[in-house]
């Protein structure tokens, strides 16, 4: 279940790679998840917890992952209960989001709109109207409505 | 500042190569684009010069400020084009705005963000973009595109509503011109026109709106139009860019400046283009038959010529609104 919140939330971190940087473990970068998201959004092929190749920096460290793709790994593992702001990532992220959020209760926060169109079957609780959406029209004009960003 | 300025800034394994020629320009897009490879070399060649391994090529000084020292910063740098990457709060404050707005610096916001305390062109929205490798297959090319084209639209259908940003001599302008059978309204101000198209679902809408300042509106209302194909924008620099650009004020002269506003313009004078053009308008046809007010248009450019030759310059949009 994906639950998104508009604006600041209590609990948030708002620039979730420089908390990635500082708390990630080796066995979020290889699970068979992250490697697929590594691979979609960053090119990059994981060769082991600590080295990553990539097609544009060659081969890098973790660290060194986009700051959306390290995002999405935190939505999936972390266990903090942070609120993790989404506006760190971009459209090429939504669908991930949509799908770890299939699979575990994520709520994210967000700070603009973000295109979810390309996610099958949208589905999302709008925490700031307390509105269930049905489609990505219906959040789209959910989120249009709200203030709040 | 003036001018534009071309930026190369590369290493072994990438290389960025964009210009720059307004105050505030804003990079976005999806994620694993170069956004923050581009502001860490930026900041490593200003930290470390050529010693760094980065090259870099610019007429002017790059840097790169954070939530920390940005005011220390701004308060000792001159003429510079200073880079800010997302993490940094400080581009959603006031004091920022309030701050830059003074300076003679060029800013660019790497954000996801609307900005609306800060009055950046539709124009000045990029991406990154990717182009392949050269030659020697090692080192990535990589250019900024603009998000949001300002090519004008055209409209299937006659608007039956068209909405203006202002309530001033550009919404004085195409309320007298459009067609009895249309509704012109306006918006009352930029931040407003998002709820005023949502409040006139499903009419045949033409939104008209300062492009100089409109940035921080667009990436909403682009998401809104791509479900509602029955709203339209049209999106000059300003209403007074649209006189300028007339002709019917001193032809040649005028239209160097309009192509080359940056290379006139005190970025430390105008906080976005739309000021300017106001002010230049104002003193060109100061004591002329063309006076022209912002606050009440002057009747004399509804007049025959002078209202056609204002609205060649919408020619895309005459068929739709009169």
């Amino acid at each position: 279940m994906l639950k998104i919140v508009f604006g600041d939330v209590e609990n948030s971190i708002y620039h979730p790679p420089t908390y990635f940087d500082n708390t990630y473990e080796d066995e979020w970068i290889t699970d068979p998840l992250s490697v697929k998201m590594i691979k979609d959004i960053d090119k990059s092929d994981v060769i082991s917890a600590r080295a990553i190749d990539s097609p544009v920096l060659g081969s890098i460290s973790v660290k060194e992952l986009s700051g959306g793709v390290k995002t999405l790994i935190l939505m999936q593992f972390d266990e903090s209960g942070k609120i993790f702001n989404a506006s760190a990532c971009g459209d090429n992220c939504a669908k991930w989001i949509y799908e770890i959020s299939k699979h575990k209760d994520l709520t994210i926060a967000l700070h603009h709109i973000m295109d979810f169109s390309a996610c099958e079957d949208f589905s999302a609780f709008i925490v700031n109207s307390g509105k269930q959406v049905g489609s990505y029209k219906e959040y789209l004009d959910e989120a249009l409505r709200i203030e709040e960003r | 500042m003036k001018g534009k300025y071309h930026i190369i800034v590369q290493n072994s394994r990438v290389k960025f190569e964009f210009d720059i020629k307004r105050n505030i320009t804003i990079v976005r897009g999806d994620s694993a684009t170069g956004k923050t490879t581009l502001v860490s070399l930026i900041d490593t060649y200003d930290r470390l010069g050529a010693d760094s391994g980065v090259e870099l090529s610019c007429a002017r000084r790059c840097l790169t400020v954070n939530n920390s020292n940005w005011e220390s910063i701004l308060n000792s740098v001159s003429e510079c084009i200073v880079f800010i990457d997302e993490e940094n709060t400080i581009i959603k404050s006031d004091d920022f705005a309030r701050k830059i707005k003074g300076t003679n610096n060029y800013y660019v916001i790497i954000t996801r963000e609307n900005l609306p305390n800060l009055p950046y062109s539709v124009e000045e929205i990029y991406g990154i973009h990717t182009s392949g490798k050269y030659a020697d297959m090692r080192r990535t090319y990589n250019s900024f595109y603009q998000l949001y084209s300002v090519d004008e639209q055209s409209m299937a259908d006659k608007a039956e509503t068209v909405i203006v940003e202002d309530s001033n001599s550009g919404y004085d302008f195409f309320k007298a011109v459009a067609a009895d059978d249309i509704n012109c309204i306006s918006a009352g101000g930029k931040t407003k026109i998002k709820r005023t198209v949502m409040d006139n679902e499903g009419k045949n809408l033409l939104v008209i709106a300062d492009g100089a300042a409109f940035g921080s509106e667009m990436g909403e209302l682009f998401l809104y139009m791509q479900k509602h194909p029955e709203v339209s924008l049209y999106l000059p620099e300003s209403f007074e860019w649209q006189i300028l650009k007339s002709g019917l004020i001193d032809g040649n002269r005028i239209a160097d400046i309009l192509q080359h506003t940056e290379d006139f313009l005190e970025s430390s004078e105008y906080f976005s283009w739309e000021r300017f053009y106001t002010k230049l308008l104002i003193s060109e046809t100061e004591g002329t038959y063309l006076q022209y007010s912002k606050q009440k248009l002057n009747d004399v450019y509804l007049n025959p010529n002078e209202k056609e030759a204002v609205l060649t310059v919408a020619d895309i949009i005459r068929e739709n609104i009169t």
